[in-house]
């Protein structure tokens, strides 16, 4: 059995020795992160976009690479996952996006902020993470059969980017609000172009929100949606 | 109590304690968010809550070392402290510090670094005011003629936790290289360096409550704590697989790391062997509980259940979920808060020279908290598995997913009210002993 000294010199030089390691694996870290990580793409407004993530502790509701809280969604792919202009559209108003849903903080946001914060986030999306989050894995418990709608075109991309958040299409997207497929049936071209000026004004209390679209914008969402019966 | 000075263990300790209440009642408000009710989102948004509430056990758990280490270093060094008025001062400056942090984090003056959340002037702060204590002690140990490993490998702790909080203190531009840094505190101080804190301490209480010869107790402690950093260092590893280190990451880390319950599995072994050995005979039963069950727990929540998803292959899919939060919980209880509440235990009675600790208070007070953390895992383990399943497996919506979790946390905090309880049971016991007296001196 080891006597006391030796399991003294066990503990001394195991500690030496596997700290040495330790440091080597980090001088190497650091020397071969910048192709993972794409330093050239580190930027003043991704720099500042990290500065306002930890100035207001975004990682004590959301998880960043896996690192944080559990309280609301994992960000490494969101930008991925719902788009630039989505993004600049939620965080002015979060709980516009998510009514009734639990609830993140509404910040006063300068445009540049939410562009410089988009821009750290999809500098996040950018690293590689060894597959991390992954794909999932198993089959939907329901597979989304979509609707027979071949006749539609394809719709904007604002629909596409901003839209779909809470409304589906063909089968695609949220349910906050109703599904689109059928819309043209029910309202004219001038009731769309009303409700999507100005829902609030048009129904007091509804959670959809006032996105505040271009004129452009809104004529082509109305004119596409009117293809839809 | 040997020495008059050792009485300022008491300040610490009654520190310790109302934080503890304080970081008890942050995780009930993150408790019912989760469960739907987040009614102090004006007041108190999630974010300031869990900032709050980890931030608070980080800091009682360090309080309540320090006051172990007030109490024990004289005692090993068999000599009074080398300044009762240096660690008044520097207790009141802890506390100072203490709250300026909390009143900040509520009005969003934090850092933004999980664990990390102390803004940087405060920093400095804790780096003057430990920098003070570990004078204290070290000079203590210093002046003594002798010096007992158990005290060497709890000053070797203290003084490494010290620095490893440095790490910590760097900006840096990438949130790789920032996080990569993060865990040179957060993981090597848990799994680390405060596992030697945790080695000494239980071996001094060891050989206080069971009799057993020192040779014997301090030769297994550091066969332990050098199992702990020959797995624990390169452990860290489990925190590098997918953050953007390179892969070799995923090897170094799920090996080493896969070896660190092993330190966890010893220290359990060892309490209960010495405490079996050396008989119940010592009277203060409650605090070999603790001690007993410090070991235990540890194994459990941090051996047992980080290894679950300690595997690359795991941790791909729990990563960042609540099976993380399971097994935070269990750890540190086990290790951290178990060993501190075991080291107030034996040190009352010693210190106010009144024996409360037959009574049923103390005894309902270790049973229902234990019983009331091990619930509050249980639902934590089925929330995160069910949240890995339907958010990672199959792909569903997360703010889908929280809601059909919602119920898991109703179990959630009744478990926690058991604890609670538990907790209060303690803090009465505690009341009850009051203040140190000088009689305690002679008693011993
Ligand atoms: C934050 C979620 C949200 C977003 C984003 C959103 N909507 Fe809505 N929308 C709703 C809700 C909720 C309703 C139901 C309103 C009600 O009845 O109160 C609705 C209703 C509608 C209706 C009427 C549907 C019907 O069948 O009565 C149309 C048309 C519509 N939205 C179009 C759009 C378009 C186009 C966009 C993108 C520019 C958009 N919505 C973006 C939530 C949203
Ligand atoms: C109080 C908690 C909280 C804080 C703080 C917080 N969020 Fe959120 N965030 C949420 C919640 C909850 C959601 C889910 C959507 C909802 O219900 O609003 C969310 C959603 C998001 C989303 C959309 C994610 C998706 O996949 O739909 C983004 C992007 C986002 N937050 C960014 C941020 C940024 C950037 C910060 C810091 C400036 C931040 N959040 C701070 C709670 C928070
Ligand atoms: C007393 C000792 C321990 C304590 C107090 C502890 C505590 C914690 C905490 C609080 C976290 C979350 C950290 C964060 O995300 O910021 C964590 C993560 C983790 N711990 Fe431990 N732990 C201990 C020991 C262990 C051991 C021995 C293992 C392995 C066998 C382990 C494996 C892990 C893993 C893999 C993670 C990462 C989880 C993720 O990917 O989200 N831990 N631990
Ligand atoms: C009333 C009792 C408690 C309740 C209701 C509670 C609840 C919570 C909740 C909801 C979280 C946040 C999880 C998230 O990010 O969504 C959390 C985090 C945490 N709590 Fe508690 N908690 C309680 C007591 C404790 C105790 C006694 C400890 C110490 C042993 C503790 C240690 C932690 C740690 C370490 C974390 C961070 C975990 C991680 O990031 O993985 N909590 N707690
Ligand atoms: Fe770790």
């Amino acid at each position: 059995m080891l006597s006391k000294s030796q399991a003294r010199l066990f503990f001394i030089g195991g500690t030496i020795f596997f700290s040495t390691i330790f440091i080597l694996l980090t001088v190497d870290t650091v020397a071969n992160i910048d192709p993972r990580q794409h330093t050239e793409n580190l930027t003043k407004s991704v720099i500042h976009g990290k500065q306002i993530w930890e100035a207001e502790n975004c990682m004590g509701c959301h998880t960043i690479l896996g690192e944080g809280a559990y309280y609301a969604p994992e960000l490494t792919k969101v930008v991925d996952r719902r788009g630039k202009e989505w993004i600049s559209v939620f965080l002015r108003d979060p709980e516009a996006m998510f009514p009734g849903q639990r609830r993140m903080v509404k910040y006063d946001f300068s445009d540049q902020d939410i562009e410089d914060v988009i821009a750290f986030l999809a500098w996040i999306g950018e690293i590689d993470t060894n597959g991390f989050p992954p794909e999932p894995d198993l089959m939907p418990a329901t597979t989304i059969t979509s609707v027979a709608a071949t006749s539609a075109s394809e719709p904007p991309a604002y629909f596409n980017n901003v839209c779909v958040a809470c409304h589906a299409f063909q089968g695609n997207g949220g349910n906050v609000g109703p599904a689109l497929d059928s819309v043209g049936q029910r309202y004219t071209r001038n009731e769309l172009d009303l409700w999507l000026a100005d829902p609030p004004s048009v129904k007091p209390g509804t959670a959809m929100p006032n996105l505040n679209l271009s004129d452009a914008t809104r004529t082509e969402l109305v004119e596409w949606l009117l293809t839809l019966k | 109590m040997k020495f008059r000075s050792q009485r300022v263990a008491y300040l610490f300790f009654a520190t310790s304690l109302a934080l503890f209440v304080l970081q008890i009642i942050f995780g009930f408000i993150m408790g019912f968010a989760h469960m739907g009710y987040d009614v102090l989102h004006e007041i108190i948004p999630f974010n300031a809550a869990r900032t709050s509430h980890i931030n608070l056990l980080v800091l009682w758990l360090l309080s309540g070392f320090m006051g172990a280490a007030y109490y024990i270093v004289p005692e090993e060094a068999d000599r009074k402290l080398y300044s009762e008025k240096l660690a008044v001062l520097q207790w009141a400056a802890l506390v100072i510090v203490g709250v300026i942090a909390l009143i900040g984090f509520q009005f969003g003056w934090w850092e933004g670094r999980k664990f990390l959340e102390i803004p940087r002037p405060l920093d400095y702060l804790v780096v003057i005011d430990v920098l003070l204590f570990i004078f204290n002690i070290g000079m203590t140990a210093l002046r003594s003629e002798r010096f007992t490993t158990t005290g060497s490998v709890l000053l070797l702790g203290l003084t490494a936790a010290a620095l490893l909080y440095l790490p910590g203190m760097i900006t840096f531009e990438s949130q790789v290289i920032d996080s990569y840094f993060r865990w040179w505190v957060v993981h090597l101080w848990v799994e680390g360096v405060w596992e030697l804190i945790m080695g000494g301490i239980m071996a001094y209480l060891l050989i206080k409550l069971t009799g057993i010869d020192r040779e014997v107790i301090e030769k297994w402690l550091y066969i332990i704590v050098g199992f702990t950093f020959l797995s624990g260092i390169l452990g860290t590893g489990h925190h590098y697989y997918y953050i953007g280190a390179p892969e070799y990451w995923l090897i170094v880390g799920g090996v080493f790391s896969a070896l660190e319950p092993l330190a966890f599995l010893g220290m359990a072994l060892y309490a209960v062997t010495m405490a079996r050995r050396g008989g119940m005979r010592h009277p203060n039963r409650i605090a070999l509980f603790w001690t007993v069950g410090c070991g235990v727990m540890s194994f459990v929540g941090a051996g047992f259940l980080g290894f679950a998803h300690t595997l690359p292959q795991v941790n791909l899919w729990t990563h960042g979920t609540l099976i993380t939060a399971m097994h935070g919980h269990m750890a540190f209880w086990g290790a951290y808060v178990m060993l501190v509440l075991g080291m107030i235990s034996y040190a009352m009675p010693q210190m106010t020279g009144r024996k409360l600790f037959d009574g049923w208070v103390p005894e309902w007070a270790f049973w229902t908290s234990n019983v009331g953390m091990i619930g509050m895992t249980g639902a934590f383990a089925v929330a995160g598995i069910a949240q890995v399943y339907m958010e990672r497996k199959i792909g569903m919506d997360f703010l889908a997913v929280q809601e059909a979790i919602e119920v898991h946390f109703a179990g959630l905090i009744l478990a926690a009210c058991l604890l609670t309880l538990g907790v209060l049971m303690f803090v009465w016991n505690f009341i009850q002993y009051g203040v140190p007296s000088d009689e305690a001196i002679r008693d011993s």
